[in-house]
């Protein structure tokens, strides 16, 4: 074939390349091809790993820089810093130099050195403030409880010791607060009563108390109270609600074991003397320690913050860079080296359209490193399977990501991408038609259109990026929802009355409010575009539109197979298979077209006869097709004469076809095959195999493109490189046995499919009128129950009724009609296209092809780096 | 106004609309895309509005209600150009 335009309707001629590229410029010409971004490189040390290749120091060192940039990055994020975004810079795509590499990796190191200790600095002196803050949490409250606790010892002391001086020194406890607390102070150590204070997080409060209440049997005499502020943890960076909590009791095992367990639960302990003095002076030491710190903190804060904004400034630009280069070596692993002409050979598939640009960009490369021997593109023929690629740009993104969705083509076969464009949204129109609808979502899809670049760069949620990726499909769906919209006369469940319509009300003479009236056509006329609006709201709407939309979505559905089956007759017409036309096409075009190509035929028929005009009765279409199988040439109510005989005819049509499914193809492919062997031809792997066993030493040869070290040796042989690769390659899959019974077993499932699909795919094109029926109920009934109660109101409550159920409606219809019935219906509409119409063409075993590219690569990065 | 021959106007028109955007469609990379969208969406088009004029064609039933009121015994609305929100 020869160099064709690249369309959407097959995929791209793809050509496997062989490069010679100089050890010396290889990093560059691998940059070079990331750009251009359109060869996809096969491994050639497919049985090294990952740790004997070429370059894997390199891609170690480039690791480690990129751990330093993702240590800066999840530093910023800590500190909230933010980054420059990645489109403030001007030349992303610029191939950095090995030299500017190297900068930036020494750079990284000493930058992460420096980082790291101020942020070491910064989290020890962060820790030691926590503690600082919790320690004046305790003191302050450790005060309330020693005055409590200490009342309590008074009495305590009195029950014990009632004989002594105890009224004297009462007196001058009550006349001197400082002797109050000395006499109380004393009072804890004579009685050795210690206590312990601390903070523990608040949730463990509880479990703390009830493990100390048991472990103690309740000797202990225990005081709490909450932090009011969190506290922030400085390891996690999270706020912790605390309490401080103080515990009294008695003796020094006890409150050893209480120390024991307030430790093992998390809590921090805290020196608190008991002496008020002291606590105070405690108190003021605390509080200008803390402010030290704070004085040195916000000094370490701010260096680093100011480091930081200096490595947000180019960090976005780094990552990219590092990034580009790990991959560059990645694709360089796949090369093999050739030690003898210090040469890398690399194979790799390319479009064939493509191989100008790339043989003037290799030329490029060459020119600027200075470099005299240039890189040699070869062309190799292969039986390997090309990958799979369709140029999409952003109109065909979207429709092309749902075929392959569902799997990816065959090399070269029809691509269902292209009509998709049409049937898809066609298809989910159908099933949304309401003008009003179909407008909301065209408008929605101009807007994301028309503000495509600030909202490309902006974060997007779930839902929103699937609706944004998609919004071509939905303009296109949006635009044929208001044509449907049209046909159906339905905009926002209201008619539209564009043309006049075909009825008019034939009022009775005594007519009287509630009594049926009945309308009559004028004579002649047929309403020009669409359902007539007069069929709005009457009593037999549903009576009509049921029938006509039933109809609508057989003959849709009809026109969609028929159109997908002739797109497998491309395809064997592509793949030069005459046995499939002959074998598969034409017999299930035939069983088809005789059942259900006949049954449009007669809905059509029936449509055309003015059944009143010529005075008989219309027949029904659905017990003419029943008994059209069960009883073949009876028919009670005829349609047309020699109805049937017809149909006997078509019967036997079909009936015959299934037969020639069944054996046509796999008895002419074992024909084909035994004429081939009865002349002496073999099979394709067998043949190469037998040629290249002229040589004597081709059988070690073959092995050592499988030795150990997987590089294929070329340098022991004499040959050009490439032929030996390319055998290798072929060697892999060799022809297919031919085997009679897999090819027959294959064709009866097919056979099989094919002629039930035929009547489950028809029936299967009836949720097209199922789901436009519940669309068009749904809207009418979210109208009734919302505006038009609104409408019922007079005066000022009117004004305000309105308004208020306008924004109920417009909100429900957003929320409900739109969103929902239109996911509904485009699943609905994926499936009519991923079942109903690829089974009937669709092959799809292809590879997709997945090309080194710098920006496929970095698209993901990208969204992260905003 | 719209009687049978409207089936075979609009088929002559959906013809000549296909054969020009076969030959109008902008040429490059996006030719095919222009044509199989434009050539398929005015037969889509087209099918669907074949089939609801075909339905109404012999119509086997007409509209009936009982709610309408007297006052529109003598005029019926008769506009053709506002849409009845």
């Amino acid at each position: 074939m020869a160099a064709s335009k690249d369309s959407l309707f097959r995929s791209v001629d793809m050509t496997l390349t062989q490069l010679y590229v100089a050890n010396e410029i290889g990093r560059e010409v691998v940059s070079a091809l990331g750009e251009l971004g359109c060869m996809q490189f096969r491994d050639l040390n497919p049985d090294t790993s990952a740790f004997q290749r070429t370059f894997t120091q390199e891609i170690r060192r480039l690791d480690n820089v990129e751990r330093q940039l993702n240590y800066f990055r999840s530093q910023m994020e800590k500190n909230d810093i933010g980054m420059r975004p990645i489109y403030e810079f001007s030349n992303t795509m610029a191939a950095p130099t090995a030299t500017e590499i190297d900068e930036l990796a020494d750079r990284s190191q000493s930058l992460e050195q420096r980082i790291q200790s101020l942020n070491d600095s910064y989290e020890t002196l962060k820790k030691r403030e926590t503690e600082l803050t919790e320690w004046r949490w305790v003191l302050r409250e450790a005060g309330g409880f020693f005055d409590r606790a200490r009342g309590q010892t008074e009495e305590i002391r009195q029950s014990i010791e009632e004989t002594d001086d105890a009224p004297l020194l009462r007196d001058v406890e009550q006349a001197n607060g400082s002797t109050e607390a000395q006499g109380g102070q004393q009072s804890f150590s004579v009685m050795n009563i210690g206590f312990v204070a601390g903070v523990i997080p608040r949730e463990r409060m509880a479990a703390f108390e009830r493990i100390l209440w048991r472990t103690l049997r309740g000797n202990l005499y225990m005081n709490q109270s909450e932090i009011p502020d969190a506290i922030i943890d400085p390891e996690k960076n999270e706020e912790v609600h605390k309490n401080v909590f103080v515990i009294f009791a008695h003796g020094k095992e006890i409150i050893a074991k209480i120390r024991k367990i307030s430790e093992s639960l998390g809590a921090d302990i805290y020196n608190v003397d008991e002496n008020s003095e002291l606590r105070r002076e405690q108190i003021h030491e605390v509080n200008s320690r803390l402010q030290d710190l704070s004085n040195v903190l916000g000094n370490t804060k701010r260096t680093l913050d100011a480091e930081l904004t200096q490595i947000g400034r180019s960090l976005a630009a780094w990552m990219i860079v590092i990034k580009k280069e790990k991959s560059v070596y990645q694709t360089l692993n796949r090369f093999s080296y050739d030690p003898a002409r210090k040469t890398l050979v690399a194979e790799a598939w390319c479009p064939t359209n493509s191989l100008g640009l790339v043989k003037s960009t290799l030329q490029d490369v060459n020119d600027r490193a200075g470099h005299s021997v240039p890189t040699i593109v070869n062309q190799i023929k292969t039986s390997k399977t090309p990958p799979t690629f369709n140029r999409t740009n952003k109109f065909t993104l979207g429709f092309q990501t749902i075929i392959d969705a569902y799997g990816t083509a065959k090399y070269t076969e029809v691509n269902p991408g292209l009509p998709t464009i049409v049937t898809f949204p066609f298809l989910f129109a159908v099933m949304f038609g309401d003008f009003g609808h179909g407008a909301i979502m065209a408008l929605a899809a101009i807007a994301m259109i028309y503000w495509e670049k600030p909202l490309q760069r902006g974060k997007q949620d779930e839902l929103f990026g699937m609706a944004f990726y998609g919004r071509y499909i939905m303009l296109m769906m949006g635009i044929f929802s208001m044509y449907t919209g049209l046909i159906y006369c339905d905009a926002f469940s209201k008619e539209l009355s564009l043309f006049p319509s075909m009825w008019t009300w034939n009022f009775p003479d005594n007519y009287e409010p509630g009594m049926q009236v009945t309308a009559q056509r004028v004579e002649g006329y047929t309403y020009p575009f669409g359902m007539d609006w007069r069929w709005h709201d009457t009593d037999n709407d549903l009576l009509f539109s049921n029938s006509y939309k039933m109809k609508l979505s057989i003959i849709l559905g009809w026109a969609h197979m028929t159109y997908s089956l002739c797109l497998s007759f491309v395809n064997a017409r592509h793949f030069r298979s005459p046995i499939d036309i002959f074998g598969n096409f034409i017999p299930g075009m035939i069983f088809f077209q005789s059942i259900f190509g006949y049954l449009v035929f007669t809905i059509i028929y029936k449509w055309s006869v003015d059944w009143y005009a010529i005075g008989q009765q219309p027949p029904g279409l659905l017990n003419m097709l029943i008994y059209m199988f069960l009883q073949p040439g009876r028919v009670d109510e005829q349609l047309y004469p020699g109805q049937g005989t017809l149909q006997v005819v078509l019967v036997l049509l079909a009936v015959v076809q299934v037969p020639i499914l069944l054996f046509l193809k796999p008895f002419y492919l074992r024909w084909e095959h035994n004429r081939a062997r009865a002349q002496g031809y073999r099979g394709l792997g067998e043949t190469s195999h037998v040629t290249a066993a002229g040589d004597d030493d081709d059988e070690e040869a073959q092995e050592g493109h499988q030795q150990p070290n997987g590089r294929p040796s070329i340098a022991d042989s004499e040959m050009d490189g490439g032929a030996m690769i390319t055998q290798d390659i072929g060697h892999g899959e060799g022809e297919e046995e031919f085997e009679f019974s897999e090819v027959m077993i294959h064709q009866v499932i097919h056979t099989i499919e094919f002629c039930l699909n035929c009547v489950s795919h028809t029936a299967s094109y009836l949720r097209l009128w199922a789901l436009s029926l519940a669309h068009q109920q749904l809207s009418i009934v979210l109208w009734s129950m919302t505006l038009a109660n609104a409408f019922g109101f007079t005066g000022a409550l009117g004004v305000f009724a309105i308004v208020c159920f306008f924004f109920v409606w417009f909100a429900l219809t957003i929320a409900v009609l739109v969103v929902m019935e239109g996911t509904s219906a485009m699943l609905h509409s994926l499936r009519l296209h991923w079942v109903e119409a690829m089974s009937k063409h669709f092959i799809g075993d292809g590879v997709p092809f997945e090309p080194f590219s710098f920006q496929v690569m970095l698209e993901e990065e990208m969204n992260e780096l905003m | 106004m719209a009687n049978g021959w409207s089936l075979l106007i609009s088929i002559i028109f959906i013809v000549v609309f296909s054969i020009v955007s076969w030959f109008a469609s902008p040429k490059g990379e996006t030719q095919t895309v222009w044509r199989s969208t434009l050539v398929l969406s005015a037969w889509a088009c087209w099918l669907m509005w074949a089939i609801t004029f075909l339905a109404q064609w012999h119509p086997l039933i007409t509209p009936q209600r009982a709610d309408l009121r007297p006052e529109y015994v003598n005029g019926p609305v008769k506009s053709n150009a506002a849409m009845l929100f």
